[in-house]
């Protein structure tokens, strides 16, 4: 008979043995850490499968975060991390192609851009004036009063300040004085309204970003305006065209003037400021330039495993070529 | 040569068990033995500089604390106990209607809150499922445990501002939830 003693010591062995991994009889799969922005979560989540099936022994792991949030894990957070995959591609040279310390290496000194996107607007059938807005007369549908308006919070989504980069060119591309506060600003006290200097139209926002009546509604992300969409608290939302598709919604395609995703048009774009109530970053600025929506992928140069990391940078810029629903449309 | 004794089976399988736990880090140093060295600037009327024991002097909050990303993922929920942000503020001479309270932290990230946010209010809440719910009563803290453990670095320790529920079904926006806080201001308008 095993006594109580030796069973204890036996039981405390292989809670130790455990502990230190020593029962662990497969082999270790190479955890490659992923970091996207949110609006590239769904393909990366597909590309994450596909490239898992012809490589099992690497486990890559997606974790989604705002672009900037994004960068930040590699930069002010100093994690290890192996691909980096943001919805600005500025942000990379902006906030990676500095000195990881004093006098070395930057962090990284390059980007692959691989795929675009433009604004749109979402809608349900069950949105106020559903049955009647088009590519057309759509920013008169959202300036109707009882028409509630959505966006995410341009302090932390870059979803959020085109959204308000789009209204503002939307004035001006249709030759209606005054749009914007109608469509946005107005819900706001006091109203937010832009100005013009040097051919440049510059709105600037308050420390907090909290509108005065229901008109509009501001939340943390895109996918909270998702929900409120399809709960009926709001008529219509701001959104990247990828994710109207991805979830299924009615969108209005917007004139390529002033939907953020022309490459050709970047000049015109640029017309466009958006301050920020607050430096949120100490790394980044608040000052927010109109441009084409461009995702770019880049592998920060203390990737823990650059070899695997490399291989995946391949393999999403391949998966990007084709033209596949819901996701940000493939660039040349 | 040194007489060797056989320890008794008992004493040795419970030295062994020690020994397990100490290896899986289940043998914590006494709480409060071991402070972080950690200083909170209060910057209102005028500057003050709290200590990590001075601020857990202070008089202390405990709820349900439970917050979500931008892009969805959900941290929690977990138990967190605190110092009330507008018992800070009040100690940095107060804020006013207008006022508007800054929170910063080491790695250079800010939140900007207003009065009404240091009162719990105006924040928006979510279920299990992230629908949005009618907002119960909250509190905004300055955590420095977490679920009764000293709040971890790696949690945004040793001080957090966390918002915290009577109930563990109540989910907040994490952008407002600043790690590593070192400074709150008062910036008055």
């Amino acid at each position: 008979m095993i006594r109580p003693a030796v069973t204890l010591a036996f039981i405390a062995l292989a809670i130790l043995a455990a502990a230190a991994g020593c029962t662990d009889t497969e082999p270790e799969r190479t955890v490659l850490t992923v970091i996207p922005a949110g609006s590239l979560l769904h393909p990366l989540e597909e590309i994450e499968a596909a490239f898992e099936n012809q490589h099992p022994d690497i486990d890559v792991r997606i974790e989604g975060h705002g672009s900037i949030q994004a960068v930040r894990q590699v930069t002010d957070l100093r994690r290890d991390i192996d691909v980096v995959a943001v919805a600005d591609a500025s942000l990379i040279p902006d906030m990676m192609y500095i000195p990881m310390t004093e006098g070395g290496e930057n962090y990284t000194d390059w980007y692959a851009p691989f795929a675009g996107n433009e604004i749109v607007i979402a809608y349900t059938d069950r949105s106020t004036g559903a049955e009647e807005i088009t590519s057309e007369n759509w920013y008169r549908v959202l300036a109707r009063p009882d028409v509630r308006v959505g966006f995410s919070n341009p302090m932390l989504d870059a979803c959020g300040y085109r959204a308000l980069m789009v209204t503002a060119l939307a004035e001006e591309h249709y030759g209606e004085p005054g749009l914007f506060e109608t469509i946005i600003g107005n819900a706001f006290d006091p109203p937010l309204t832009p100005t013009h200097a040097d051919g440049i139209t510059t709105i600037t926002l308050p420390e907090r970003i909290r509108p005065a009546d229901e008109k509009v509604v501001i939340r943390d992300g895109s996918i909270y305006l998702l929900s409120l969409l399809d709960a009926g608290g709001i008529d219509y939302a701001f959104e990247y065209r990828s994710v109207a598709e991805e979830h299924g919604l009615r969108w209005i395609d917007l004139p390529p003037e002033i939907n953020l995703g022309s490459a050709e048009l970047a000049d015109d774009y640029q017309k466009v400021h958006v301050t920020l109530g607050f430096q949120r970053f100490r790394s980044i600025g608040s000052e927010r330039i109109g441009q084409p929506i461009v995702y770019a992928i880049t592998m920060p140069r203390n990737a823990p495993y650059p070899d695997e990391a490399r291989m995946f940078v391949d393999f999403v810029l391949t998966a990007f070529h084709e033209r596949r629903a819901g996701w940000p449309t493939p660039i040349e | 040569m040194i007489p060797v004794r056989r320890l008794p089976p008992t004493l040795f399988a419970v030295m062994l068990l020690g020994a397990v736990a100490l290896a899986c880090g289940c043998l914590g140093t006494a709480e409060g033995a071991d402070a972080p060295d950690w200083n909170l600037t209060l910057a209102g009327d005028q500057e003050t500089v709290l200590t990590f024991a001075e601020i857990r002097a202070l008089p202390a909050v405990e709820g349900y604390g439970y917050s979500v990303s931008t892009v969805g993922i959900k941290y929690g929920p977990n138990t967190y106990r605190g110092v009330l942000l507008a018992d800070l503020v009040e100690m940095a001479g107060g804020a006013g209607a207008e006022d508007l309270i800054y929170v910063s932290a080491e790695d250079g990230y800010l939140w900007v809150f207003d009065l009404p946010q240091l009162q719990g209010e105006e924040f928006f809440t979510f279920d299990e499922n992230l629908r949005e719910i009618p907002a119960p009563p909250l509190k905004v803290i300055l955590a420095y445990d977490q679920d009764g453990e000293p709040l971890a670095y790696e949690e945004g320790g040793p001080l957090r501002l966390v918002v915290i529920a009577e109930t563990p079904d109540v989910i907040t926006e994490g952008s407002s939830w600043v790690k590593w806080v070192d400074r709150i201001e008062v910036h008055r308008r």
